[in-house]
């Protein structure tokens, strides 16, 4: 299976979603997302919008998926719950996690998309 | 009844040009905000959380009671949060992690934490956005990506600005970006340098060989052709003042603090030759704050443990993600942040299994999570208060608008109070 290589980070859509709260609709559409390379999508059959399952060692989860401009290999997913089921606490002795450069395996799958209660029930089952 | 120079609390930028207009004990409009600024300012009164315990609604006295109680009870609780609060409310906090003997860490952890670390090695030479905006004649993005994270960054503070010894605002500057992907960022940007992945050590330590006059063997090296380099270098060294601005793309990726600790050497080695600076693009509003609060009272800007009942400092030891991942605490208070909805996921676990306390304005993921909630005047809204902006500048945010709720100092005040007359 090809190897992504991700990459999270603050996107302007959600910032201001989030004000209108991290329960909503609108930050649900910003945040569980993740964008990819076009060619990527084409050779995984994967279409704008259609969800997608990742993994990564350390857990997975069903986001949807959209076009970025990205190098081929690399995806990218805002900061924010649904990513973060996807990152280790392993800080390396500094505090700070992972959170850029993890890598990661992508499948097209019929699954709705998790919404933020889904995450957290995950989130509590503790399995990867 | 419109006011002006109001300053916006949501990023490091802290900008203090905003105009909003009130009608009605509401905001009516809002003008010169960026979309994320805008959207904080109308929104001001959604999704506010309010008292609970178990989810289940209460007064709020009941709410700081319970928490008194955990709090009160704890061996050692965790505190952290305090990017989106006031200095005042810092040191309050501060104060309740010292009686308590707790561990206290806020967001920069998880932020530029290694910025902190880098510093403790490098120090920093570094200046104000004011001094960027009348002098600066080359600016370097590395890692960072302003236009989705500090909006008006380019406009107010290092691109765009006409200043005292920069008339010709953007024709005047040469902007570089370097980062792994071409960012929105990057599409202005004269330009855009490509890194790979978890290789900018590798990148920065190649333009600090080449800058004491090295050859290098190599063709390409973090795949950036080495002719590239060259003309970055070039660029740098034709800078009157120039400026790094250091971004999560160096502090999340592999090699942490030692990417940090090479920008800075590569910085302080260009001024042999011409000026550079350093600027680290902090995120939350008050995040400088809370590291610059933390640090005048206790030495240290971060992951600071109270057990022994005097200041320790050991990240990776006592900041919050690895306290949790080593379940070494027994509650958690987390004062105007969302770990719930931005933590690794086992770290997040260990914290749901917890006793936890959530004191924050809005119903984010932690206060939809914790066992206790107390809602706060959000400040910059309702309350006013001290924050500083990425460059240190302390500013004063205002109150516009009237809440039922009190502070966070206020809250964290009684929480105290009850605590030590207990």
């Amino acid at each position: 299976m090809k190897e992504f290589c991700l990459i999270t980070g603050r996107t302007a859509r959600q910032g201001i979603a989030l004000h209108a709260g991290k329960t909503t609709e609108s930050y649900e559409k910003d945040v569980a997302v993740i964008f990819l390379n076009e060619e990527d999508m084409q050779e995984l059959g994967i279409e704008d919008g259609m969800s997608v399952l990742l993994r990564t060692d350390f857990g997975k989860v069903v986001v949807r998926a959209a076009k970025g401009n990205l190098p081929k290999g690399m995806a990218f997913m805002p900061y924010g719950p649904w990513a973060n089921l996807l990152t280790s606490s392993n800080t390396h002795g500094v505090g700070m996690p992972d959170l850029k450069g993890l890598k990661l395996y992508i499948s097209p799958t019929e699954e709705e998309i998790w919404d933020w209660k889904r995450v957290l029930e995950e989130v509590k089952k503790g399995e990867n | 009844m419109r006011i002006e120079n109001v300053v916006c609390p949501f990023c490091g930028c802290l900008c203090d040009d905003i105009a909003v207009e009130i009608e009605n004990g509401k905001i009516k409009s809002v003008a010169k905000a960026c979309g994320i600024g805008r959207s904080l300012f109308m929104k001001h009164d959604e999704d506010l959380s309010f008292p609970s315990i178990g989810g289940r609604r209460v007064s709020l006295e009941d709410a700081i009671e319970k928490a008194v109680d955990i709090l009160g009870r704890s061996k050692h609780a965790l505190i952290y949060g305090l990017s989106s609060t006031s200095i005042e409310a810092h040191r309050k906090a501060l104060e309740l992690a010292e009686l308590i003997g707790a561990s206290i860490d806020q967001t920069s952890s998880i932020c530029h934490g290694p910025t902190a670390l880098a510093v403790h090695q490098t120090g920093i030479p570094t200046c104000t956005l004011g001094e960027i905006k009348n002098r600066a004649d080359v600016l370097v993005f590395w890692g960072s990506n302003p236009l989705e994270s500090h909006q008006r960054h380019y406009e107010r503070y290092s691109l765009f600005p006409k200043g005292m010894f920069t008339p010709e605002g953007r024709k005047g500057r040469k902007l570089v970006v370097v980062d792994v992907r071409q960012t929105p960022s990057a599409k202005m940007a004269d330009m855009f340098i490509k890194v790979n992945p978890g290789e900018d050590y590798e990148v920065l330590n190649a333009l600090r060989y080449m800058l004491k006059g090295g050859e290098l063997a190599a063709s390409e090296i973090g795949g950036v052709r080495v002719e590239d380099l060259r003309k970055l270098l070039d660029v740098m060294l034709s800078a009157k003042y120039g400026v790094v601005f250091i971004g999560m793309g160096l502090t999340m990726t592999r090699g942490k603090y030692h990417n940090v600790e090479a920008a800075i050497s590569l910085v302080v080695e260009l001024n042999a030759h011409t000026r550079w600076s350093v600027v680290a693009m902090r995120g939350h509003y008050n995040v400088k704050g809370a590291a610059s609060s933390l640090l005048w009272q206790t030495g240290y800007p971060f992951g600071i443990n109270f057990s022994l009942g005097y200041p320790r400092y050991s990240p990776g030891e006592y900041t919050a993600v690895d306290l949790l991942r080593r379940k070494e605490v027994d509650c958690v208070l987390v004062i105007a942040s969302d770990p719930v909805a931005n933590f690794p996921r086992d770290a997040v676990k260990v914290m749901l299994e917890l006793p936890l306390i959530a004191i924050d304005p809005k119903l984010s993921l932690t206060a939809v999570s914790a066992d206790v909630v107390i809602p706060t005047a959000q400040v910059g809204i309702y309350v006013e208060g001290t924050a500083y902006r990425m460059d240190g500048v302390p500013l004063r945010v205002k109150k516009l608008l009237d809440s039922s709720y009190p502070s966070d100092e206020e809250v964290l005040g009684e929480i105290l109070k009850r605590i030590k007359g207990a």
